[in-house]
């Protein structure tokens, strides 16, 4: 299938060269700014300043790469809308503007209007902006938005997808390894914390991020809940061919060879290794559960009807108990892999 | 001490506290410290433990973090968790020596949570 291919930035420049020196699938790299301006969602390896981002679209454009920045920060404490707040923004879209970025990723409104009434940048609405309907999707459109990244808790409902598609005509993205948990109760306190952590001062000062430890709680306790998370598996693009060509990996903070990792999976739309490889979030679940993607062929079909009720359905939690396996001893000459459901039913062993 | 021993410590550490409590759970990652003010010791960091699972195997996990710590040659003066606070979720699992000043400020508390984000399991008295 022929598609466009969004890869985050492996964070420093020497890195940007040898990610397109190694990976001709690339169309456009995201990355986000300097948190002293405008904060982003997510947790980045860099902070470039405008001089920094200037030399990164060189290299981008030179290389017929587009690059995107990503503003997506889902909570700016009202400051947007002071005076001082407006300035600084305006400032700052005008020199990402000036430098020749390609689009901006935003997920406050007012951000997208701003950007389609005083700038000539193509504004994306960001997965954070939570786009999960038909009629959100017109609001956007009608805003002035030339993308949408679909809420990924969509991923897998067919039926909304399709009915996004025809409600609108702009760009519309798919977010395929993002790996969090399906309506995750977490998703706005956790981004709004992210916001701020990765935004302008005054900074939170945390010692263990809640929102993270209880999400790998959660799942180590029950890994279906990682089958259950709306990830689009390489092999599935195909499925997803009359709602969009568009395809974004996530992986801020990982490292480049995870990036080109994921980069060839999803264009050649094949991996044969562990599923936790391609998830950009949990990433440490990587050293707990092997789950070989290919064990999950045919899947999509279950998905593509499936319930959203899964206490009743209960699909995810059946092929959780067949494919999963856990890590014993890992690190040590006598690491092995064990199935998780034989370790939950050995029942407890009090030494 | 030697670096395969401290693999072989954390896989041991991981594997039964897995049995212990009968479903799976992460160390991921198991450091040795020192600090300026004379504390040492070990943090494994736990991913999948809660509160409950350790005032219920309590005595169990004692005996585990005393074992991995004579594991690595650390004396276990002191002994506790670290919890995040107002939540059930164990950040870490901590054996520590304690320096003077340290150890004055924590044998001055009473109970097992001196502060939201400490369980202790064990602290040795000295004597005065």
């Amino acid at each position: 299938m022929k598609k466009k291919l969004y890869v985050p930035h492996p964070g420093h420049y020497e890195g940007l060269e040898q990610l397109l020196a190694d990976s001709n699938n690339i169309y456009s790299i995201y990355m986000a700014g300097s948190p002293d301006y405008i904060g982003t969602g997510r947790v980045n390896l860099g902070h470039a300043n405008l001089e920094e981002i200037a030399r990164h679209t060189q290299c981008c454009h030179g290389k017929g790469v587009k690059i995107e920045m990503v503003l997506n920060s889902s909570c700016m404490g009202g400051q947007q809308l002071t005076p001082e707040g407006y300035n600084i923004l305006h400032w700052y879209l005008s020199n990402l503007e000036d430098i020749g970025v390609d689009t901006v990723v935003v997920a406050d409104p007012y951000l997208v209007e701003m950007l389609d009434q005083e700038f000539n940048i193509p504004s994306v609405v960001s997965v954070l902006a939570f786009v999960d309907s038909p009629q959100k999707a017109e609001f956007y459109e009608q805003l002035g938005a030339s993308s949408i990244v679909v809420d990924s808790n969509v991923n897998r409902h067919f039926d909304v997808l399709e009915a996004i598609r025809d409600a609108v005509d702009c760009e519309l993205k798919l977010l395929v390894n993002e790996g969090c948990l399906y309506r995750c109760p977490f998703r706005y306190a956790h981004f709004n914390f992210f916001s701020h952590v990765n935004g302008p001062p005054p900074r939170p000062n945390v010692q263990d991020d809640y929102y993270y430890n209880k999400c790998l709680t959660l799942r180590i306790r029950d890994p279906s809940l990682i089958i259950r998370s709306p990830f689009i598996r390489p092999e599935d693009l195909s499925e997803y061919a009359h709602i969009t060509d568009v395809f974004k990996i996530g992986g801020r903070s990982h490292l480049l060879n995870w990036i080109l990792n994921c980069v060839d999976a999803y264009a050649s739309e094949r991996y044969d290794g562990n599923l936790m490889d391609l998830m950009d979030c949990p990433k440490d679940l990587v050293d707990l559960f092997n789950i070989p993607n290919r064990a999950l062929d045919g899947a999509i079909r279950q998905w593509k009807q499936h319930s959203t009720v899964c206490h009743t359905c209960g699909y995810c939690q059946r092929l959780a108990e067949k494919v999963t396996q856990v890590y014993n001893r890992m690190g040590t000459p006598d690491e092995k892999l064990e199935q998780w459901i034989t370790l939950t039913n050995k029942g407890i062993d009090t030494l | 001490m030697t670096l395969d021993n401290l693999l072989k410590t954390r896989a041991d550490l991981e594997e039964r506290i897995r049995k212990l409590i009968g479903r799976a759970a992460m160390i991921i990652e198991l450091d040795l410290f020192a600090l300026p003010c004379g504390c040492s010791g070990y943090t494994a960091n736990t991913r999948g433990l809660a509160l409950d699972d350790l005032e219920v195997f309590e005595e169990h996990f004692l005996k585990l973090l005393n074992e991995s710590a004579q594991a690595v040659n650390i004396s276990t003066g002191f002994v506790f968790a670290r919890i995040i606070p107002g939540t059930q979720e164990i950040a870490a699992l901590n054996v520590r020596e304690l320096c003077p000043r340290c150890y004055s400020d924590f044998a001055s508390t009473r109970g097992k949570r001196p502060r939201p984000d400490i369980y202790i399991f064990h602290l040795a008295r000295r004597k005065r």
